[in-house]
């Protein structure tokens, strides 16, 4: 039997963790592929900087930045390369998604949903339950923005890029007044979907389920009566929409799926493919059109034939 | 065995501090559990205060669960167990009490720092430069003890938990330093993927090389005794001691098997993930097996209660933790609450249970009085328990949900409505271990300081 010295016991484990440490920590870390990948780049000194307050403030608890395989049913588009982390001292995978992941959210809200969202989650996202950072202060706001705004790398420059075409036309298109407004947000609808009505009926059950996806999801930035002046509207520009304007100005069910599903990019307006099926969409859609602008083309012609559940 | 009756609340002053640093961190630390629960729920409730803002809150509950409550729990237990078990006095109380000192002062340090945002941003190795080196020489000061205690034993045989206790202190120093990079005071980190493997190799085995072995130590030493039983096998402590050495010190990986590592790491990490079933049944053998038609003696004990519990969580989280290293199973339970109720299972079913019940064992023997409320003990010991596994119930479900509903490609912003009522129930629970926490420290204090039945 063997007997357990105290030296046998200290010398011992010791030897082992060392012959661990050498194969498990030193052989992958002198081993490693550490090129860089396609869409790496250095961070911005003033990126840097934001990536700081973003590890004071524990990020890292709630978001993880590591896209896997199995994300792609989640709509992901790149799953996370060991290239992508070539100079992230210290990297931060994080270990939970109690928020969505962080790594290719550059470019996917223009800096003002930022400024919003941080200020307090729930104007941009009433369901959220990610803290505020009001406390940090507008400086501080804005370095986090940068940073946010660069993950995804040479990808989120590249939306970064249309973010800030987009906003600029936005901006002009808003501040020629409702008319032209209304006109260049429509125009930008392809003309398929302008002129498609809403192909469902007017249903209590849908407007119900409407109503519940309106005040989750949109309520923070058009308000819950649809006027645009939800609590988060003195940080976004252009201002939120104000769905009532709309009555008389050929708007169509068609219109609202379209701006709903792909959102209006450099504007604060989200994209909700990701997050709404297409029935959910048609609803909200439905439900705007019917409590705020007061006319809904639900169920007019050309409608094709009936879907089976129709009543 | 050398049972001169010292007794007394200056006996043994090392012990006695420890233990009551570990009964008021629980307080602390479990406080701040509850509070980042009720964040969870109520995510305002703490507007313009940074301090208290969720993320920095979680990684102060972690630490001070960590290296406040368990620990230094599992300790005072150690220090009253080695010079017993090597029939002699610890080598010097007024270095135990000096590193107890240290360690207090340590653990301040790591709540003020954390909450004002001073952070490596490293899970598990948070702790700034400065804090680490604190760490690092509370841990050079016991294990200094430690040594020359058994340098100076008239017991020639080592008792089991001896080893553990030594291999523990010895082993996290080393692996601490090592895992927050000390060399880089700056960022406490390597750069890259790499980081993340070193990290995870320390992450895990701060619970493989620290709270697991120290709990054993206890359980070896804690369970024999209650039951009046010599234990069932040498031959078992041997081989357990040494696989658990060997097994769990390089399984960290299974933490990254969804991040580009190399596949090999990968695939060593879990099979022996799934090795881990050796260390873990041949150590639940050996204390079962003592154990066995011993219950009763068990259930009088509220010492050897506690432990005796923690050693089914330790059953449980280890059967789990197996399964979770599957990369099917990961698929499901990776980045979600199921992780979160494991954590639990671990760190407060099994080390923390042990935790409580080497208190409460060592307790009456320190200070030769009995401890003060056996009522309110075994009401703390049925909040602790009825909130743990509550926690493994509702955390499992909640990573169900997200898990499954992730797959189905519900994006995470779909599914947080629907686990609303789930963080409501948990942060209640959270609320129960917190009581369970006040109401120990309560009982320690009476015992210590104001009991009506002192005997001496
Ligand atoms: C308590 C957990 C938590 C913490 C801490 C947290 N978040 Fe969030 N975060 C969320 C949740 C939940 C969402 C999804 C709902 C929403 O949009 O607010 C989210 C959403 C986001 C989004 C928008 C993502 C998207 O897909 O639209 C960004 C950007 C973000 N968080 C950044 C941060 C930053 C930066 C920090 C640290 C300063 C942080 N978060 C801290 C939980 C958290
Ligand atoms: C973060 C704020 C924000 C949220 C959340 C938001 N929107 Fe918008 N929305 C805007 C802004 C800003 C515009 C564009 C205003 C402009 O350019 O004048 C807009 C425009 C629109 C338009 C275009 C109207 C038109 O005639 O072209 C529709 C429709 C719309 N939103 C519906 C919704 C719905 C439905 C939701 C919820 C599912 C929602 N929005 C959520 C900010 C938001
Ligand atoms: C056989 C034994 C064990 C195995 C194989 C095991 C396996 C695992 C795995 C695979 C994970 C990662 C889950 C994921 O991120 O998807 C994990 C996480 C964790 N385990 Fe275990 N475990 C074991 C025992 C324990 C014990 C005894 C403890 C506590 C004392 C513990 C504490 C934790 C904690 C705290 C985490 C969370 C880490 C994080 O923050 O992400 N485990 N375990």
């Amino acid at each position: 039997m063997m007997k357990m010295t105290p030296k046998a016991i200290f010398i011992g484990s010791l030897i082992i963790l060392a012959a661990v440490v050498f194969v498990v920590v030193y052989m992958p870390w002198s081993t490693m592929d550490d090129t860089p990948s396609e869409i790496f780049r250095s961070r911005s000194k003033i990126e840097a900087q934001g990536r700081k307050l973003y590890k004071a403030n524990g990020c890292v608890y709630c978001h993880s930045q590591s896209i896997r395989t199995i994300d792609w049913g989640l709509g992901a588009h790149r799953i996370a390369q060991s290239g992508d982390y070539v100079e992230d001292r210290p990297i931060l995978l994080g270990s939970a998604r109690t928020g969505p992941d962080l790594s290719q959210q550059g470019g996917e809200h223009p800096d003002d949903w930022h400024m919003a969202h941080f200020f307090n989650p729930r104007f941009t996202s009433p369901y959220s339950i990610m803290p505020t950072f009001s406390f940090l202060g507008m400086d501080n706001i804005t370095l986090l923005t940068h940073y946010i705004q660069s993950l995804g790398l040479k990808e989120a420059d590249v939306r970064m890029e249309r973010q800030r075409y987009w906003k600029q036309k936005a901006i002009e298109a808003y501040e020629s007044g409702p008319e032209e407004n209304i006109k260049w947000l429509h125009n930008h609808v392809p003309q398929p979907w302008r002129e498609l009505p809403n192909p469902y009926p007017t249903s209590e059950a849908g407007l119900a389920r409407g109503h519940k996806v309106y005040q989750d999801f949109c309520a923070g930035c058009h308000s819950p009566i649809g006027d645009g002046m939800g609590p988060a509207q003195p940080w976004i520009y252009p201002p939120p929409f104000n769905f009532t304007i709309l009555k008389d100005r050929e708007i169509s069910g068609g219109i609202l799926y379209y701006q709903i599903m792909n959102g209006i990019t450099g504007t604060a307006m989200p994209y909700f493919k990701k997050h709404l099926e297409s029935e959910k969409i048609w609803e909200v859609g439905n439900f705007v059109a019917v409590y705020f602008i007061n006319q809904s083309d639900a169920n007019t012609e050309p409608r094709g034939i009936d879907a089976s559940w129709e009543p | 065995m050398n049972d001169k009756p010292k007794t007394g609340l200056f006996a043994y002053p090392t012990a006695a501090i420890f233990c009551l640093t570990s009964i008021f961190w629980m307080m602390i630390a479990t406080f701040l559990g509850l509070l980042g629960a009720t964040l969870l729920i109520a995510p305002d409730l703490t507007e313009g205060i940074g301090w208290l803002t969720f993320g920095r809150v979680r990684p102060a509950h972690v630490n001070l669960v960590l290296f406040g409550f368990v620990t230094p729990g599992l300790l005072a237990a150690a220090f009253y167990y080695i010079p017993k078990l090597l029939r002699t006095d610890l080598f010097s109380e007024k270095l135990g009490i000096l590193s107890a000192g240290v360690w207090n002062l340590m653990l301040v340090a790591a709540m003020v720092t954390l909450l004002a945002g001073q952070t490596q941003a490293r899970e598990y190795a948070e702790l700034i430069w400065s804090v680490d080196m604190m760490v690092i020489l509370s841990f050079i000061l016991v294990i200094i003890n430690f040594v020359l205690t058994v340098k100076h034993r008239k017991e020639p045989i080592l008792f089991v938990s001896v080893w553990y206790a030594g291999a523990a202190v010895v082993l996290t120093a080393t692996t601490f330093a090592l895992g927050n990079v000390v060399w880089r005071p700056d960022s406490g980190a390597l750069t890259g993927i790499p980081d993340a493997i070193l990290l995870w190799f320390y992450g895990h085995n701060i619970f493989g090389l620290l709270l697991t072995p120290l709990s054993i130590g206890v359980a070896y030493y804690v369970v024999p005794k209650v039951c009046k039983a010599p234990l069932y096998s040498h031959t078992l402590s041997l081989v357990g001691f040494w696989s658990l050495i060997v097994v769990y010190t390089h399984i960290g990986t299974h933490h990254l098997l969804q991040v580009p590592v190399p596949t090999w790491l990968k695939v060593i990490s879990i099979v022996d993930s799934v090795a881990m079933v050796i260390p873990v049944s041949v150590f639940l053998i050996n204390i079962w097996y003592t154990a066995k038609s011993k219950l009763g003696e068990i259930h009088a004990d509220i010492g050897g209660k506690f432990v005796f519990t923690g050693t089914i969580m330790y059953f449980f989280v280890s059967i789990q933790g197996s399964i979770m290293a599957l990369p099917q199973v990961q698929r499901v339970t990776h980045f979600n609450n199921w992780v979160v109720g494991h954590a639990h299972i671990g760190v407060l079913g099994f080390s923390g249970m042990i935790t409580l019940g080497g208190l409460y064992y060592i307790l009456p023997r320190i200070t030769g009085r009995p401890i003060y409320s056996r009522l309110l003990a075994d009401f703390q010991y049925w909040l602790v328990l009825i909130g743990v596994t509550g926690f493994a119930i509702v955390l499992t479900v909640v990573g169900l949900i997200q898990g499954n509903s992730w797959l189905n490609g519900e994006t995470v912003h779909r599914i947080i409505p629907q686990i609303h009522l789930y963080y409501v129930i948990r942060a209640a629970l959270g609320l129960m271990i917190f009581t369970g926490a006040v109401i120990g420290m309560y009982n320690f204090v009476r015992t210590l300081f104001y009991n009506p039945e002192e005997t001496s």
